[in-house]
């Protein structure tokens, strides 16, 4: 793997050697743009090699789980709390915000409008 | 692959081969195998084959054919997760993150476990920080290829960035585990990556622990020391701080941060132990200057008097041009600068009687070199320049100049004089003479271009930077190119002077435009910086870009751009045409042919004009031709034009603000002039409880800002009058709200207080006295009275101050008052007498005689003989 890598430099750097014989004048003018080239260059991914992943994994995945659960819990929440369209429509207009996001801070001020605009106002 | 049109092995082999040109951007290659397949009339509708010659075309800069091509690949094969992929990748290279990542989307529908295109949508995610998104696309490229480096480091990094730090920590660590120990470069940035990390989690404890056992594994000694020492500190760890810190010391006696650091390891509080610690690095590092400079801030009274007396006798000795900038911030304590001021006076006079420094010195001591007594002169000048004393300035600098007319910094200095001053013809022509002395030097030329934009005069200023500008393309364009803000920014500020709102816009549109390439730019280090593991630049990046608007010159043009929009609010342009017909109407005939023939004359100026535009055009499109042929990827996509007339004729001018004003509620929150804008343009669109946030914000940030006042005496007015039509929650809010800034006072009420509370400020003065008239226009004389008292036990009554207070005068802001605005600039010319603002009349077009008639024959010669 490190192989592959040593011979990307090495192809980038005759690259620019040509580059730089065939165009003095641009390289003047555009100094570092060879570096800058080299940034996008294709390079294999390297690989580990390690005996046993499956224990970090695990962790990992258990993780994950229990983190999707809290959030959704958390949204439908959210979701149960009743708004009214008119004070959603108060807010986007009087705030020029995206309904979503008007929406959201209703929710979230249990749909008192008086104390989300005060929210939002801060 | 599930292609619905799959080659036979021949063909398959040639694609092969189209990919793999593309990944070497080999593009010319590429379009080879390409034209192999295509050719077969077999395959002549190929879509992948297709879509990937036009990915190709487009990296060769062929944009629309790369489209036709692209869509036409797609249309062939819809069920193609390689022409879904190809058609995303051309869209992010538009810079179309939206559209690209439903294209990555829909190939993911084809194939959802496709490798590339999971981590081209994952770099558009963070791209976009949609940092949730990022840590769900990481997950599934690390479930599917746990063996791999980056699918570990992008796994960990997406916790990190969410601050989830304990996940983070718990990925970082059984990937480092996998790594054997090795002493490279990569393994010692992980390791300092991961430290950070520990660090940010809040666990200094554990990072301090982290980096002890490590510490033999990691290269950058540097970080490793500076690391420890803060991390002792944080912990109060003070001995260990301090070793720490000392040896930093020695590696750089000249980092003024390691010596307040010390000083706190140390826990030094009186002024005397910090001094005994300079002097001790002083005996070290005797050449060192940090060691000598920082005491001056500490010292005080006669122990102040005798450091600094040394520090500006070796600065003058030697001729340490920037000896004034370096002892400037002394000048916050007025003790210091008496002192300073007193000891300068007595070197001149030694210097010009026995030329030494004090006449006291021994008569064996050498003389000081003849040129201690140009710097001492030139310190002077910049002296008294800071303290606002012209006149005396000008006579040190004048001074100087006859003691050695070739230094360039003298006349800079001078032209500088003048701009502070309120002379901004006189500064550029002393600038101009600088430039002249030395044509080579960009530094001086830029400052010159820079003092002309200040006078307005544009056209001289581009032509002085077309002196280091790129030849064959006009200078206004390659600083564009270039991404010259401070040059744009004054070029605005210049037009807006000028009332051309259009070119004025269009500088400022230029800016906000170098800022979002500056976003964009960051796209390839996404890969780029997890190849290389150089995480901590990664991460400092990316919050960097997060806070890019934050930067000054994104405030200064955004602020033009929104005062600009604000007065085409105001007073829109009229439209051209309709006007002329207007007039028509009632003309006698003869006068008609006039018009008519004006009209005709103006319409060929034009025509002339858009010939000339189309061939500058042609050019710009060439030079981008060439360009691009120079190097292999393909110019940022064509934006539209920026048009002067159009920006000018905007329709939604609020709308237009807005856009530059939302990046700075964000990120320039703390500065309270952003809110102030904001209460500005929502007022506008009589928005009351978006007035009511910016006053919120601003309120929170400083309560006794005199603007700020002003502005909630208008808001209250507003809030009266609209009282019976506003919704009840709105009513309530805004009740609930300003009663703790109201109090229940009325204007008349707050106005008086401020004014009493706040009277020795012009500032203030001037806005209670416009809120005064403003409430009760029959207090005119008495509102007038207070805005142009010049009393100098008043604070702030300075150039810029007595400026606005003109204007507002002269703007009605006070009524009619035409004697008043005459009275009040003939003081102000008494007061401020190289002011252009407050000159006569008479002689506003010129300056003061003696200065004119010595240096423009000189600037003449100077430049013929460059």
């Amino acid at each position: 793997m490190a192989d592959d890598e040593a011979n990307g430099d090495i192809g980038g750097d005759s690259d620019d050697v040509q580059r730089e014989k065939s165009q003095k004048k641009i390289a003047k003018y555009d100094s570092g743009a060879a570096d800058l080239e080299k940034v996008t260059d294709y390079a294999e991914e390297k690989e580990i090699f390690t005996a046993d992943l499956s224990g970090a994994m695990t962790i990992i995945g258990d993780r994950r789980n229990k983190e999707a659960a809290e959030k959704m819990a958390k949204e439908r929440e959210l979701l149960k709390v009743s708004i009214k369209k008119e004070d959603v429509d108060l807010i986007m207009r009087e705030m020029e915000i995206s309904r979503t996001l008007a929406e959201r801070t209703l929710r979230e001020h249990h749909g008192n409008v008086v104390e989300a605009l005060v929210s939002l106002t801060d | 692959m599930p292609s619905s049109n799959p080659l036979p092995p021949k063909e398959n082999a040639l694609f092969k081969r189209i990919l793999k040109c593309y990944e070497q951007k080999q593009y010319k290659n590429g379009l080879k195998f390409a034209k192999q397949i295509l050719s077969n009339p077999k395959y002549a509708e190929h879509g992948e084959t297709l879509a990937m010659k036009g990915l190709t075309l487009n990296c060769l800069g062929r944009k629309e054919e790369a489209y036709e091509y692209v869509r036409r690949g797609l249309r062939n094969d819809l069920k193609s997760h390689v022409c879904w992929h190809v058609y995303g990748l051309l869209q992010r290279s538009d810079k179309k993150y939206d559209e690209a990542i439903k294209c990555y989307r829909n190939a993911l529908k084809w194939e959802k476990d496709n490798i590339q295109i999971l981590r081209d949508l994952s770099l558009l995610q963070i791209q976009m920080r949609d940092l949730e998104g990022y840590r769900d696309t990481r997950y599934q490229l690390f479930m599917l290829r746990p063996t791999q480096r980056a699918s570990w480091i992008g796994f960990g990094m997406a916790y990190h960035l969410l601050q989830d730090y304990d996940t983070a920590l718990r990925i970082l660590e059984e990937f480092r585990k996998t790594q054997l120990s090795s002493f490279d470069y990569e393994h010692s940035e992980l390791l300092l990556y991961q430290n950070m990390v520990i660090q940010e989690s809040g666990a200094l404890k554990e990072a301090l622990d982290h980096l002890t056992r490590y510490s033999d594994q990691i290269c950058d000694k540097l970080s490793i020391k500076e690391t420890f020492g803060k991390l002792n500190l944080e912990l109060k760890r003070y001995k260990e701080a301090e070793v720490y810190y000392k040896e930093l010391l020695m590696r750089n006696p000249e980092n003024t941060t390691y010596y307040a650091r010390l000083q706190e390891a140390q826990q030094l509080t009186t002024a005397s132990e910090k001094l005994n610690m300079f002097s001790e690095f002083q005996e070290l590092f005797p050449r060192a200057l940090a060691p000598r400079r920082l005491p001056l801030t500490y010292a005080a009274g006669e122990q102040f008097r005798i450091l600094v007396d040394k520090y500006l006798r070796q600065g003058l000795h030697k001729g340490v041009p920037p000896l004034f900038v370096d002892l400037r911030s002394l000048y916050k304590d007025p003790e210091k600068v008496e002192v300073i001021e007193r000891l300068v006076l007595q070197y001149v006079d030694a210097l010009q009687k026995v030329g030494k420094f004090s006449e006291e010195d021994s008569e064996s001591s050498p003389k000081e070199p003849a040129s201690a007594l140009l710097w001492a002169y030139y310190y002077l000048a910049q002296h008294y320049d800071y303290l606002g004393n012209t006149e005396k300035a000008l006579s040190y600098i004048d001074a100087a100049i006859e003691h050695t007319p070739t230094l360039i910094e003298l006349f800079v200095t001078k032209g500088r004089i003048y701009k502070h001053g309120g002379d901004v013809m006189e500064a550029y022509k002393w600038l101009d003479e600088a430039q002249g002395l030395d044509t080579a030097d960009r530094y001086i030329n830029s400052k010159c271009a820079k003092y002309m934009l200040r006078a307005n005069l544009i056209k001289e200023a581009e032509e002085t930077c077309s002196k280091f500008t790129r030849e064959g393309v006009s200078a206004m364009e390659n600083l564009n190119e270039m991404q010259c803000m401070w040059f744009q920014t004054e070029c605005a500020l210049a037009y807006q002077r000028l009332e051309k709102w259009g070119d004025a816009l269009k500088k400022c549109h230029e800016v906000d435009r170098h800022f979002s390439e500056i976003i964009e730019d960051q796209f390839d280090f996404h890969t780029y910086c997890m190849r290389k593991m150089t995480l901590r630049s990664y991460v400092g990046l990316l919050r960097l870009e997060d806070v890019l608007r934050a930067h000054p010159f994104y405030f200064k043009a955004a602020r033009c751009a929104i005062e600009v929009y604000l007065r085409l609010h105001d007073k829109p342009l009229k439209d051209e045409t309709a006007e002329q017909e207007l007039n028509t109407e009632n003309l006698a005939p003869a006068e008609l042919k006039k018009l008519r023939n004006k009209q005709r004359k103006a319409r060929r100026k034009a025509e002339l004009e858009r010939q000339q535009a189309a061939q500058a055009q042609e050019k710009r499109e060439q030079h981008n031709k060439s360009r691009q042929q120079g190097d292999a990827e393909p110019d940022a996509p064509q934006q539209d034009e920026l048009v002067p007339e159009k920006l000018a004729r905007v329709e939604d001018p609020l709308e237009q603000a807005i856009r530059f004003l939302q990046p700075l509620q964000t990120l320039a929150a703390r500065r309270i002039e952003t809110h102030l804008m904001a209460f500005e343009i929502y007022s506008r669109k009589k928005k009351p409880l978006l007035m009511l946030q910016s006053i919120k914000r601003a309120h929170r940030l400083d309560p006794n800002n005199p603007k700020l006042h002003s502005y909630l005496i208008v808001y209250h007015g507003y809030l009266t009058r609209w009282q019976g039509s506003l919704d009840a929650s709105v009513a309530t809010v805004l009740k609930q709200e300003m009663e703790p800034i109201f109090r229940g006072r009325d204007p008349h009420h707050m106005n008086a207080e401020f004014l009493a509370a706040h009277s020795k400020s012009l500032e203030a003065l001037f806005e209670s006295a416009r809120m005064m008239y403003h409430l009760d226009p029959s207090q005119q004389e008495a509102a007038i009275k207070l805005a142009t008292t010049l009393d100098k036990s008043i604070e702030g009554v300075n150039l810029q101050n007595c400026t606005r207070v003109l204007q507002a005068l002269k703007n009605g802001e006070f009524g009619s008052c035409p004697e008043q605005v005459a009275d009040y600039k003939a003081r102000c010319h008494v007061q401020f007498p190289y002011a252009q603002v407050f000159r006569p009349p008479s002689t506003s077009c010129q300056s003061s005689p003696t200065a004119e008639s010595n240096h423009i024959s000189d600037g003449k010669e100077n430049c013929v003989s460059n």
